[in-house]
């Protein structure tokens, strides 16, 4: 049997992703606004918790306040990379 | 701290120093689209009464430590106050300003107050149309796809794609409408 072919995998990898995203979409969908903004919130909140277990492995520390400075520093070069040329100190007069 | 109670401390504060606001970025994305993580409590605030702003970042000093520049976003060239809080998590909060902007000026016209069972209050958020344009005018990655995700969930066929048309066509943003659309996969 021949392996599939560069455009097969291509349509293939366009496939799953399409369901992938059409899962997302349909549970959305069966939720109400208000539960879609708890999801926002847990999903937010967990993700911190992620960072700051990552953090706290990343710098060898089981001191939590020190993992949090850690993600914090992280996320001061978050910004500065995708705030850049998206914000200015000065306003442009046009 | 959780993200929710920093969301009900910023709008009890807004609440009561009487400033005006809606939620924006991703909070009034996720209520319309599909859920994402975020650091940020966005509010897109009335400068009707300017030293009010002050006041409010004054009123949540103890919780936000409120940087003292301004900035302003090198597109529309609003400002925008940001906030880091003080206890862990770093979450963000910013504060936009309304400005005369047609487009700011009408979707702050036409936000809406919505129940929110977590937080036990009401809070206010942009139309799920507006929401579309705003992030389409934004256009950066991650406003793509939030704007993708609104039109996806809430289906074309119930948003006023008119009132989105008209916008996109001011802001040249149709091409990316568009793509936005082209990029739902078939639902059924």
């Amino acid at each position: 049997m021949n392996a599939p072919n560069e455009s097969t995998r291509a349509a293939e990898l366009k496939a799953m992703q399409d369901s992938i995203y059409r899962e997302k979409i349909l549970r959305a969908r069966r939720q109400t606004p208000e539960e879609r903004l708890a999801d926002v919130f847990e999903l937010s909140n967990h993700q911190f918790a992620m960072m700051l277990g990552g953090a706290m492995h990343r710098i060898g520390s089981t001191n939590v306040e020190e993992g949090w400075r850690e993600v914090a520093r992280w996320m001061r070069r978050l910004d500065r990379v995708r705030e850049h040329n998206h914000y200015a100190t000065e306003r442009r007069i046009s | 701290m959780k993200l929710e109670e920093l969301a009900v401390l910023v709008i009890e504060a807004a609440e009561a120093e009487n400033v005006e606001f809606m939620a924006v970025g991703a909070i009034a994305a996720g209520a319309y689209g599909v859920p994402r993580s975020t650091r940020d409590v966005d509010l897109l605030v009335s400068i009707q009464f300017p030293k009010k702003i002050d006041a409010l970042m004054r009123r949540l000093s103890s919780h936000i430590t409120f940087d003292p520049q301004v900035t302003f976003d090198t597109l529309t060239w609003g400002a925008r106050h940001v906030g880091i809080s003080r206890v862990s998590p770093p979450f963000k909060v910013e504060f936009f300003e309304t400005f005369d902007d047609p487009f700011v000026v009408s979707e702050f016209s036409r936000r809406r107050k919505v129940f929110v069972p977590l937080l036990n209050r009401e809070t206010w958020l942009p139309t799920p149309e507006d929401v579309v344009v705003q992030k389409l005018r934004w256009g950066r990655s991650k406003d793509l796809d939030d704007a993708r995700d609104v039109l996806a969930v809430q289906g074309p066929e119930t948003l006023d794609m008119a009132y989105i048309e008209h916008w996109c066509g001011l802001h040249d943003t149709l091409a990316r409408l568009h793509e936005a659309l082209a990029g739902i996969p078939p639902l059924d």
